[in-house]
């Protein structure tokens, strides 16, 4: 017996179909939190909703505002989606420095395009490059040389956050071209169909769609997706089935830098200015965005993340600061998304480990 | 040591099962104090149930423990170590920042004032250094800077510092050079000498007969019985542990001719493999038998670019295989089923679907580098049923599985394309009779398709099943060869060091 | 008994170090003097300024709280966790210290007390949840990071506080926060400092936190208490934040803003790895911490002093923690290929 065996997993697990109805929804809204998620976000938009016919908020929580708050989701969701890859793929993976990444690529969109009079095309691909140049960083020190991940992103925000601040001078870029960027943000009437549809933001389409779609392939349909879930899952069995695992983690972090850099293009937009501590000032956009990965269901530990986890947990959270902003105007209500995300952070957690002790997998 | 004629630990009518598999049926075990008490058996016998039931990791079905004569309940590692029953684990159990003295003591530090009495500790740590046969000097070496057989010293150590009356010391042998085993065989007896008995589990038989007192003998989950060592001969306890009969029935298959398809020159790799020569024809399966640590295993580890050569040439076909990595063997056709299925084989809470197809993603798409969940799905059932994979959906994640369907699962990956060379390292190790007579037929139908075949392996009954030709490799060097008619008690004694040369006692 | 000696490897001998004790100073500490000297001596040449009292003080009153709080991220960095709660806890103590002087004109101690109280019910949170929930530290951290600074920005309610009594100037920059021109907030730093580091060398508990980080389950078996030292790691870390934010009150202003304690985790944190704490547990020393927060900021003030943008100083932190880190790395990695 000294073989080594796989861990058994409890028998519930084998047996889902015999369970009676009301188990088996409490298994699933367990181990699937694409599931939770969606009935969390259902209760949200209810719950305000009917606040809302009850006259209890500032504000009308409509589709329209729904919709107009989805800007805010945009980059949220897509620093969501550069923590997916970067825990996904192991070994204690996480990056600190997508907030860095966001400052220093927002400054130089800013330059090339508002500055240089770069078109927006060359612009927007100087800015990936910017990205993707220090994602390779970070993929380099951590894969090659083995630095731990939490280290390596900690070197390069601070370097990429100081380096942003002084290239620009401390200045944010807001020349006229930048201003006028921010119609990219502005919610725009569909064509055609638009009329019976709240207006979305430009971005939605332009930014936030394409990332969804290019990860969701990326992570499914790609060898390299596979690669990147079988170095996160077991290193050393990936291996011997003759992955180059290093190369597969460095990709990994030079994708989450090419998306922050994206998402610096987005903010740049909202806010009509490419402000060098865009993603750096106060508590940075590391803490939302590792945040939003784990509430979508991406294990630390690597090796289980899905986009449309990321992706609901964004339209959780922010809808439901959206929602709180109207029922507690002005700052109390800000205060109280922190509260919000912590609970959510702490309870989902709380809620795996109860999860997959009960029924072995959790995803 | 005299405490009357109560033996330190006595085990009767013990029993275990592990969900449908009975790992003990029944066994009686006597430990004296003062002597060192080997148990032997195949993989499989029950070994390790038994130690792991006395060193509280396991609980026993049935049966009764008695200590020192007063009867015990040992529910928890903890109550085990109360009654002084330590292990010696193969990976020793330490803090490597930390000196040699403060792994000997952590845990039960001398204090002073609520301070560590460093002095005192250097004081006593001398007798247990002089005991185990380190020099004084090292005391306040970090253990990470000791070699395994030095950790293993430590181990020792920690285990006799905590008041051992019952020193488990679990096939320490694997992975120590002669010199070390001298060594160990010297600490062991100067415990021995203190009155502590030790249980020492090893498939080194010749070893034994240096070291122990008696030897118990298991064999199908059953203790056979107990002997003085004197009484015994490395042949007769081989005929004990398999049971005098040889059960293993083969097929009797042509023996394939024309140029080898491997081909091994003097193959090193410095301190552990030592001029390797052997060669494997196109559907031709050779076993490597050795014990654990013999070095059969960092042979295929070599061949497949997980482990790198400091001499000799490797072929693959006539050609030179550079190796260095196991993906630029994959690329010549070279596939290989990994030793430790959990650590280098699975993928556990990935499908069945992706753990198949993830060494040859190439295959999924029309364009490279794609997937299409299409193929995926048609290419993992062709070879979920091909290997009688049993699982109501490729979906399924392989954690859910049991071992012999989770290894079906990893050699299916290697069939995605049939290899030129398919290695296998234990590749039925803890799976179930069934899975593991399914496994040996498609291993020959492969060969019969003209795949070469090399498998590492330390099961005797395996070895004798399936190879044409069996080369048995003892120290890191190619010890003897075999040909299908070989028994288990030849196989044993060669790879246990009984060679017909010298005295096999 | 035989006698027979065994003989042991040439190697094995080379590494004896001749003492009973763990080491005094390891390699790390060695070179991080070195750089900590020849900056000292660089900065002193070219800004002739910087040997001064009226800069060295500054100094020191800035590395305190970033030390401190070091202390205690130094132990649960070593046990292998982490804390990134800190910059949140900190604004929590610090701001209700800071209302209720306010309003209650709290004494000194008494305001003092308070703060390691709010601190240590902040940390024995994270240590419960993380030594009873068993929870990644990083992920339950990262929650209470979000917690706590609700808690603060509610206290806060939406405006600063203003008129804050000069009670913590005791430990500030100025002539009442310093005896023989040594800045009060430092010299605590030191002697906690030197009680962390007896405790981690002599006390068998301190031993058990570095077992605890190097093999958990072994240190388990060995019959070390795994939990109650990790509660304890982390509401030590909490006790120091509450200090730490006395400090940072005695060097603002009698006006205290929402910015209280933002990113100081990071800076925390960057401190201990410099110092040559392993993020993977096991291995670690507070004196290392304080040297790396000497380092960070003897770097920062000397881009001040050079007239360089005062933001670039990041930069230097970054590479500073790239190159001690991946000397570190490339050390061990030599170490255990000879062994």
């Amino acid at each position: 017996m000294s073989a080594s065996t796989l861990t058994p997993i409890p028998a519930a697990a084998t047996k889902a179909a015999e369970l009676p109805l009301l188990q088996r929804i409490v298994r699933t809204l367990l181990t699937q939190r694409v599931a939770l998620l969606g009935v969390l976000i259902v209760v949200v938009l209810a719950v305000m909703m009917s606040l809302d016919t009850a006259g209890m908020l500032s504000g009308s929580y409509d589709t329209d505002y729904l919709a107009s708050t989805l800007i805010s989701a945009v980059p949220v969701a897509i620093l969501g989606f550069a923590q997916l890859i970067v825990i996904l793929s192991g070994k204690a993976g996480i990056d600190l420095s997508v907030g860095a990444v966001v400052s220093i690529s927002g400054v130089v969109f800013g330059f090339s395009y508002g500055v240089w009079g770069l078109g927006l095309v060359p612009a927007i691909l100087l800015t990936a490059l910017t990205g993707v140049v220090c994602g390779a960083i970070n993929g380099y020190l951590i894969a090659y040389i083995g630095f731990p991940p939490l280290i390596a992103t900690l070197a390069t925000f601070y370097a990429l956050k100081s380096l942003a601040m002084v290239v620009s001078g401390q200045r944010p870029i807001n020349s006229q071209t930048i201003q006028d960027f921010y119609s990219a943000a502005r919610p725009v009437e569909l064509p055609l169909i638009g009329q019976y549809l709240p207006d979305f933001p430009m971005a939605v389409f332009t930014f936030l769609l394409p990332a969804v779609v290019l990860m969701w392939l990326l992570l499914n349909r790609t060898a390299y997706g596979r690669r990147a879930y079988a170095i996160g899952t077991n290193d050393d069995a990936a291996k011997w089935a003759g992955i180059d695992t290093r190369r597969t983690r460095l990709i990994a972090y030079i994708t989450a830098g090419g998306l922050a850099s994206m998402a610096a293009v987005v903010i740049v937009a909202q806010f009509a200015s490419a402000r060098p501590d865009a993603g750096t000032a106060g508590n940075g956009l590391a803490l939302p965005a590792i945040t939003i990965a784990v509430l979508g269901g991406v294990a630390i530990t690597g090796g289980i993340g899905r986009v449309a986890g990321v992706l609901l947990a964004t339209l959780l959270v922010v809808w439901l600061n959206a929602g709180l902003l109207l029922a507690i105007p002005g700052n109390p209500g800000t205060q109280m998304q922190l509260l919000a995300m912590g609970v959510m952070l702490i309870g989902a957690a709380l809620l795996n480990n109860y999860a997959s002790k009960r029924y072995g997998i959790v995803k | 040591m005299s405490e009357g004629n109560v033996p330190r630990v006595s085990m009767r009518g013990i029993s275990k099962r592990y969900g449908g598999v009975r790992a003990i049926r029944h066994a009686d075990f006597t430990l004296e104090p003062g002597t060192v008490h080997a148990l032997v058996g195949e993989n499989g016998a029950g070994k390790s149930t038994l130690i792991k039931i006395l060193a509280g990791a396991e609980q026993t079905d049935t049966g009764t423990i008695e200590f020192d004569g007063r009867p015990v309940t040992i529910n928890s590692t903890a109550d085990a170590i109360r009654l002084g029953v330590q292990t010696v684990y193969q990976e020793p159990q330490l803090f490597p920042e930390l000196s040699i003295t403060e792994n000997v003591f952590l845990g039960r530090e001398l204090t002073k004032g609520g301070r560590i009495d460093w002095a005192a500790q250097a004081g006593e740590i001398q007798e247990l250094l002089q005991m185990i046969g380190l020099p004084p000097e090292v005391a306040t070496v970090q253990v990470a800077d000791l070699s395994i057989a030095q950790q293993q010293q430590v181990s020792i150590a920690k285990a006799v510092a905590g008041d051992a009356s019952v020193l488990i010391i679990d096939e320490p042998s694997a992975i120590l050079t002669d010199t070390e085993i001298e060594v160990l065989f010297t600490v062991v007896r100067r415990l021995t000498e203190r009155g502590v008995a030790v249980i020492y589990i090893s498939h080194r038989l010749d070893e034994l007969f240096q070291i122990a007192d008696v030897v118990t003998v298991m064999r199908d989950g059953t203790t056979l019985d107990t002997y003085p060592i004197a009484d015994l001969t490395v042949p007769h306890l081989v005929e004990l542990m398999v049971g005098g009969i040889d059960t293993a029935e083969r097929h009797v298959r042509d023996l394939p001719s024309g140029e080898p398809t491997l081909q091994l020159d003097n193959v090193s790799v410095a301190g552990r493999l030592h001029d390797i020569n052997l060669t494997v024809r196109p559907g031709e399966i050779v076993g490597l038998y050795g014990l654990l640590g013999s070095g059969a295993g960092e042979i295929a580890e070599v061949i497949y670019g997980m482990r790198h050569a400091t001499g000799g040439s490797i072929s693959l076909q006539g050609t030179p295989l550079k190796g260095g990595s196991p993906a630029a063997a994959r690329d010549r056709g070279i596939a290989m089923v990994p030793a430790n299925r959990a650590k280098q084989g699975v993928f556990s809470f990935q499908s069945i679907a992706f753990n198949i197809t993830i060494s040859d993603l190439t295959k999924l798409g029309r364009v490279r580098g794609w997937v299409s969940p299409k193929r995926e799905t048609a290419l993992s059932r062709t070879l979920v049923s091909r290997l009688g994979v049993k699982t109501p959906s490729e979906k399924q994640p392989v954690m859910a599985m049991s071992g012999g369907n989770a290894q079906k699962v990893v050699f299916a990956r290697q069939l995605m394309d049939t290899p030129t060379l398919l290695l296998l390292a234990e590749p039925t190790q803890g799976v179930d009779v069934g899975a593991k007579e399914e496994i040996h037929r498609l291993i020959e139908e492969l060969a019969a398709d003209g795949t070469a075949v090399l498998v590492t392996t330390t099961d005797l009954g395996e070895v004798q099943r399936i190879a044409d030709r069996i080369i048995v490799i003892r120290d890191g060097r190619v010890h003897a060869e075999f040909g299908p008619g070989a028994t288990q008690v030849e196989l044993l004694a060669a790879a246990s060091g009984a060679t017909t040369q010298e005295d096999p006692r | 008994m035989t006698t027979t000696t065994i003989p042991v490897k040439a190697d094995l001998t080379s590494k004896v170090k001749g003492r009973i004790l763990p080491p005094l100073v390891t390699g790390q500490e060695y070179v991080l003097i070195g750089i900590i000297v020849a900056l000292w001596a660089l900065l002193g040449v070219f800004t002739p300024a910087f040997l001064t009292a009226g800069s060295v003080v500054p100094l020191l009153v800035a590395v305190a709280p970033v030390a401190l709080v070091g202390v205690g991220m130094t132990f649960v960095i070593i046990t292998a966790g982490i804390d990134v709660s800190v910059g949140a806890a900190t604004m929590v103590a610090a701001v209700v210290v800071a209302k209720a002087m306010v309003a209650l004109g709290l004494p000194l101690i008494p305001a003092v007390l308070l703060a390691m109280a709010i601190g240590g019910v902040l940390g024995l949170i994270n240590g419960v949840l993380i030594a009873y929930g068993r929870i990644h530290p990083i992920i339950i951290t990262f929650g209470t990071a979000n917690l706590f600074m609700y808690l603060g920005l509610q206290i806060f309610g939406s405006s600063t506080v203003n008129n804050i009594p000069s009670t913590f100037a005791i430990f500030g920059r100025g002539e009442e926060g310093r005896t023989l021109g040594i800045p009060h907030s430092f010299l605590i730093t030191l002697i906690v400092l030197g009680a962390a580091w007896w405790f981690l060398r002599h006390r068998p508990s301190g031993r058990h936190l570095l077992a605890i980080g190097g093999n958990e389950n072994a240190a388990r078996l060995a019959g070390v208490k795994v939990k109650q030292l990790l509660v304890s790691a982390y509401t030590l870390t909490g006790l120091l934040i509450g200090l730490g934010a006395c400090f940072t009150l005695g060097m603002g202003t009698s006006t205290l803003d929402q910015g209280v304690g933002v990113g100081r985790e990071l800076a925390v944190i960057a401190a201990v790895v410099i110092g040559g704490t392993s993020v993977l547990g096991g291995r670690g020393s507070v004196l290392g911490t304080l040297l790396g927060a000497i380092l960070v900021q003897t770097v920062t003030s000397g881009v001040t002093q050079l007239g360089w943008p005062s933001q670039l100083s990041d930069l230097f932190v970054g590479l500073a923690i790239i190159l001690a880190v991946g000397t570190d790395i490339i050390r061990e990695r030599a170490r255990k290929k000879t062994s």
